[in-house]
């Protein structure tokens, strides 16, 4: 009974791989362009160090706010001229690539900027009094303090894009979610379906089981 | 009040004021006040809870910026520095909080470090900074412990041997001993008469407790509606019968007798000798 799926192992494989490359690149732009974004919108939040800068705290929310409220499969055709544009094609995983990283950066923004949120508003106090700048602030308090909450605010970015990911599928962006629209949904093949079903419950599983260990492994509050 | 010491003033606050928007718009803070802090001294914030200490406490360092007045701490007004200078200021004002406000994430040596890594001090002056000052709070065996595993009053001595580490000219305690039980709280008061003896450190103090304030001040800043109302001496172990301080001590009682060092430290060249 599991034929088609024998037949198709060089497909699945690909589509691991498509998945693996569309995680790698929205994950990335979301840890370092949206990881940069939450800091500074926590940093330029009433009461913290650049509160000053009220005006980029305001625009830079309603900016993730918007991002954030369209539904993933809308932003995913919206920007599908933008795509075009950068990528030179709106379907592959490159190309799917695009909407996923902007929906990645902002959502990790706003759970960066939650995360951070934690440490105590004391502890950043202490800091100041001693001279630290706003950047010794980032990198040795707020990074240092947050760690394990960081560590599992990338834990659940990394499972929601999976989940993403797939989606990307339906309208040609290759990966895993593709592989089981065309062939167990379209073509009626249940076992691949099922099989693309239990590859994803792998994945998130050990994406979750990892991150678990590492946020209790950096944590000594 | 006279000439309050012989060493000249460590911190002047001139006519200083910072309002909040309390609860019904209600204004409450820090109303124009003045506070004049001797060189050496422990000086001592009394008042009840909202009357303004933390933050009268918290404008000598900047941590709240005034709406008015001059912030003078060693003859620089911080009011008028660039935020570099400013921050070079502030290694030189050591602070203590209620909560220790300690890094949880950081092994204690870590901690005491922290203020020397953050100024850029060679790795050499840092190890001997962090030992020197964990052997002089009595923790030099939990070096490697984290924050979580010390008792309350263990971290309040890694905070101050933090707060020491960069040798700073004033240590302002923000209700140090106010999370911790009378004992702990006693021992470390006498850590903090220590910072003021052997080092020579101004101490500011704030506190709600009168029993407090009587064991380790020299003089006492009494607060309340936003003002220092008035300045007692503790010295002469005499408290003027028609003071406000008086009064309260009547209604609510005093603690034990004083156990501030005698006179005032020495001075800030002077101290070097002594130091660590
Ligand atoms: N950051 C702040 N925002 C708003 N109100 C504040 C703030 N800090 C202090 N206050 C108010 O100012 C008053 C004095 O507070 P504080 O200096 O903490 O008093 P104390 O330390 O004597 O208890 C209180 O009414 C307090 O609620
Ligand atoms: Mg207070």
């Amino acid at each position: 009974m599991f034929d088609n799926i024998i037949e198709l192992l060089p497909e699945i494989a690909k589509a691991i791989n498509e998945t693996l490359l569309m995680m790698a690149i929205c994950l990335t732009a979301a840890v370092l362009i949206g990881g940069s974004l939450g800091i500074v919108v926590f940093l330029t939040s009433r009461g913290q160090v650049l509160a000053r800068y009220r005006h980029f705290n305001l625009v830079a929310n309603a900016l993730i706010n918007v991002f954030r409220s369209f539904p993933f499969i809308i932003l995913l055709v919206a920007v599908s001229p933008f795509t075009r544009h950068i990528v030179g094609t709106s379907i592959g995983p490159l190309a799917a690539s695009v909407p996923l990283s902007l929906a990645a950066i902002f959502y990790f923004a706003r759970l960066i900027e939650q995360t951070l949120r934690d440490v105590p508003r004391g502890v950043i106090e202490a800091a100041e009094a001693m001279g630290a700048t706003p950047r010794q602030i980032v990198t040795q308090v707020l990074l240092v303090e947050a760690r394990s909450g960081l560590v599992l605010a990338m834990t659940v970015l990394a499972v929601s894009f999976l989940s993403y990911s797939a989606v990307a599928g339906v309208v040609g962006g290759g990966g895993i979610g593709d592989l089981a629209i065309r062939y167990g949904y379209y073509r009626f093949q249940t076992d691949v379906m099922i099989a693309t079903i239990v590859l994803l419950v792998i994945m998130v599983q050990g994406i979750q089981l990892l991150g678990q260990w590492l946020a209790r492994h950096v944590d000594k509050r | 009040m006279g000439t309050l010491s012989p060493f000249g003033t460590a911190i002047r606050l001139h006519g200083v004021s910072k309002r909040f928007a309390g609860i019904d718009g209600i204004e409450v803070g820090v109303e124009p006040t003045d506070l004049d802090v001797a060189q050496g001294e422990i000086h001592g914030i009394i008042g009840f809870s909202g009357a303004g200490k933390s933050t009268l406490l918290r404008l000598i360092n900047l941590l709240e910026q005034p709406d008015a007045g001059q912030v003078v701490v060693h003859g620089e007004d911080l009011t008028t520095l660039s935020p570099d200078r400013l921050r070079a200021a502030r290694r030189r004002i050591g602070m203590i909080f209620q909560h220790f406000n300690l890094l949880h994430n950081r092994s204690v040596a870590d901690n005491v470090a922290f203020p020397l890594r953050i100024a850029g001090e060679s790795a050499a002056r840092i190890r001997d900074r962090v030992d020197a000052c964990l052997a002089f709070v009595g923790l030099s065996d939990k070096a490697s412990a984290y924050p979580a595993q010390l008792s309350g009053g263990q971290k309040q001595r890694v905070a101050i041997a933090r707060a020491l580490a960069p040798e700073p000219h004033v240590l302002l305690a923000d209700e140090p001993t106010s999370a911790l039980d009378p004992r702990t709280t006693q021992s470390l008061l006498d850590v903090l008469a220590d910072v003021n003896r052997r080092f020579g450190v101004t101490i500011v103090l704030v506190s709600h407790e009168m029993s407090v304030v009587r064991r380790l001040c020299h003089r006492v800043s009494v607060m309340e509606a936003g003002r220092v109302i008035e300045r007692v001496s503790l010295d002469a172990g005499h408290i003027p019968p028609d003071s406000q301080l008086a009064r309260w001590l009547n209604e609510f009682g005093g603690g034990s007798e004083s156990a501030a060092p005698q006179g005032y430290a020495p001075h800030a060249l002077a101290r070097e000798a002594a130091h660590v």
